[in-house]
């Protein structure tokens, strides 16, 4: 009898610290934008750091769309839990998520926003928008300028352009177009003969940039801005016969598009770091949360640029999106 | 003759028997559709060629495809808001059989045509299943068929991950861009095979005849639309669409034609899933923003069937598809943005269901 009371006391003894132990893990949210491989690879970077660190990673469901109206109600809904230390996201709109994520801030849980920013991402000055941690990202700019220098070495410096971008609305890839058409710009024999919007689907990006081979016979150079646009203009060029003599600049580095690179049907690849922001997410938000430390507002892991000469190099592997 | 509550201030019985009236809404579609020939090829450059007539055919062809089973179900009474996905589903399903089975060592063309069939098979069920809800469970098949789109679309999901597959056997992409004659002024003229050519001059300068894809949708369509129109299947399609109790009446296994409707419909959206591979040499699984199901509805009630059923054709389908295509092409080749092409395909839409409602005698021979 008393062995068996001993024995149980143990057992409840454990398990205390377990659940103790348990509970003192920190949570650290994930609300992504989209299902692709963008997020999927960020969470994979999120994942292995959090690992690293000892804490854990709760993922928020991948909304089907972009847009408040599919990521709201699942980040509601990851937040009821009640348990999260700290969120990060990616919103899907510059002004909408700015009362959701500030009554989240308010309630006590750090937010830090990935990939896409509130108000115009600059958090340092006072708004109704500067209650993030931080904002980690690429600079859309930046890569959309530098593009445009790279395919303007690849035409050596002169003809046309033609540039395939997806939705509107949407932060990222809108940066993207600003800067390719500031990096254009800098190169007066170089024109930008259009732009199209497929909304993501890739047949309408064939179809489309089959159109502007068809305007412009002497087009030089496609820029497609994301994964679908970037395939469809790939697809619609290849089929024209027309791969090599029209430059193709793409961005994210999905598996499709890096043997495409390899296959000759892409020229260029712009990598964000996805798996880098990730884990930087969850490094910066556990050096905050148990340390205090004072995080910089604006953190950009840069990019990495493939072409045909170093789509092989071994260094350049780990920043395919897997 | 005392007039119709429908009349506002114009006489539509007396209009409707006006033949030249008649002639002209009955076949409005069609007209329509040579109209814009002719004026977008005055507003837009290069509008007026082979390469973009090519263009537009071989961007409808998933449309003509999915609007042809479409036109089935819809002739029966019911719906089909599946096919979107369940062509996604194949897809994906279709291209990890060909990359897999590739990858396994068998040759190309066994892993390709194992893809096809293994796809086709797939996409079947389906259709069984929605044939089956709404013919033996009684289950609207706006429902049943909304069941299976989040099913499609969450199976296809499943296996992809959201990435495309990739790494298909190069002859994928040669079958899936292949003409069935070419014409260069250099090397003259070939049958099947692509000339070689380096020079961007004289790519550009290619004439390519009939793309293979669309060889195969004809045949297709040729055979179906003789199903419809000359077979008792056929028949039976349209009187279970008007009047389902003359149908039970007449002694025609409903139940088991509606499976068979909608396997159809699965089996358009299984081809259109398969082809999709060969077009872009790779599996996608379908977007949300795509909204095929939505676009093959729109080109069957713009060709002239009834969305009470009863009543259209594929020939009708086929020129209200062409119609939707034409329309976005040629405003895109005069530069106008994307979002008012989508405002033109609704104002089209809605003209057609205000002629359906208010000409129905003209658009619907008696």
């Amino acid at each position: 009898m008393k062995k068996l009371i001993i024995g149980m006391l143990l057992i409840c003894l454990v398990l205390s610290f377990v659940s103790v132990a348990c509970a003192a893990k920190l949570k650290i949210a994930f609300m992504p934008g989209i299902a692709d491989p963008f997020y999927f690879t960020m969470e994979k970077g999120a994942k292995a750091k959090a690992e690293e660190l000892g804490v854990e990673l709760i993922v928020g469901e991948y909304p089907k769309a972009w847009g408040p109206e599919y990521q709201v109600p699942i980040l509601k809904a990851l937040v009821a839990r009640g348990d999260i230390d700290l969120l990060f996201t990616a919103p899907t709109s510059t002004e909408a998520l700015i009362p959701v994520l500030k009554e989240i801030s308010d309630s006590g849980i750090p937010i830090i926003t990935v990939d896409t920013y509130l108000g115009d991402g600059d958090y340092t000055k006072p708004s109704n928008y500067n209650f993030p941690l931080a904002f980690i990202g690429t600079d859309n700019f930046l890569g959309g300028q530098v593009v445009a220098g790279q395919l303007a070495l690849m035409l050596g410096g002169k003809g046309k352009v033609f540039l395939e971008n997806t939705n509107p609305d949407v932060s990222s890839v809108m940066g993207r177009e600003l800067g390719f058409r500031a990096g254009i710009k800098m190169f007066p024999d170089m024109e930008l003969v259009g732009v199209e919007y497929c909304l993501d689907v890739q047949e309408t990006a064939a179809a489309q940039v089959n159109a502007a081979l068809l305007k412009n016979p002497d087009l030089g150079a496609v820029f497609g801005v994301n994964v679908f646009s970037a395939q469809g203009a790939y697809q619609a060029i290849t089929s024209a016969g027309l791969e090599g003599a029209v430059k193709v600049a793409t961005w994210d580095a999905t598996e499709t598009l890096i043997e495409a690179l390899k296959r000759g049907e892409v020229d260029l690849i712009l990598a964000q770091m996805p798996a880098e922001m990730g884990a930087l997410c969850v490094e910066w938000g556990v050096k905050y949360l148990t340390e205090g430390a004072e995080i910089p507002k604006k953190v950009i892991p840069g990019f990495f640029v493939f072409t045909q000469e170093n789509v092989n190099d071994p260094e350049a592997q780990k920043y395919i999106y897997k | 003759m005392a007039k119709s509550n429908n009349d506002f201030f114009i006489d539509f019985e007396k209009l409707s028997r006006n033949r030249t009236i008649l002639l002209v809404g009955r076949n409005w579609a069609f007209i329509f559709l040579i109209s814009m020939l002719i004026l977008f090829s005055f507003l837009g450059k290069y509008f007026f060629s082979l390469r973009n007539f090519n263009n537009i055919i071989l961007g409808v062809s998933s449309l003509l495809l999915l609007a042809s089973g479409e036109t089935f179900v819809i002739i029966s009474g019911g719906i089909d808001l599946s096919i979107g996905f369940v062509m996604g589903f194949v897809c994906i399903s279709s291209s990890i059989i060909m990359r897999d089975l590739n990858a396994a060592g068998y040759s190309p063309i066994i892993s390709i045509i194992a893809g096809s069939f293994g796809g086709l098979l797939l996409g079947l069920i389906p259709g069984i299943i929605n044939g089956y809800l709404v013919a033996k469970l009684r289950v609207p098949p706006f429902i049943a068929t909304l069941g299976m789109w989040g099913i499609a679309n969450g199976l296809a999901w499943r296996l992809c991950e959201g990435f495309p597959i990739g790494f298909l056997p190069l002859q994928v992409r040669d079958i899936g861009n292949a003409y069935l004659a070419y014409f260069s002024p250099k090397k003259g003229f070939s049958f099947l095979i692509k000339p070689e050519l380096t020079e961007r001059g004289d790519i550009l300068s290619l004439v390519k005849i009939i793309p293979i894809p669309i060889l195969l949708i004809t045949f297709i369509l040729v055979i179906f639309a003789f199903i419809l129109s000359r077979t008792k299947f056929g028949q039976h399609t349209y009187i279970i669409g008007g009047n389902v109790d003359a149908a039970i009446r007449a002694g025609i296994n409903v139940p088991l034609n509606i499976i068979k409707i909608y396997m159809i419909s699965s089996f358009f959206a299984s081809v259109a899933g398969i082809l999709l591979v060969f077009k872009l040499n790779m599996g996608v699984h379908t977007q949300y923003t795509s909204s095929y199901e939505l676009f093959a509805i729109a080109a069957v009630i713009i060709g002239g069937a009834s969305l009470t059923g009863g009543k259209g054709t594929i020939w009708g389908t086929i020129i209200g598809v062409l119609l939707i295509g034409t329309l976005n092409n040629g405003l895109m080749m005069m530069g106008l943005p994307i979002f008012y092409r989508f405002i033109a395909t609704g104002c089209i839409l809605i003209i057609a269901i205000l002629i359906d409602q208010f000409f129905p005698e003209l658009v619907h021979s008696e």
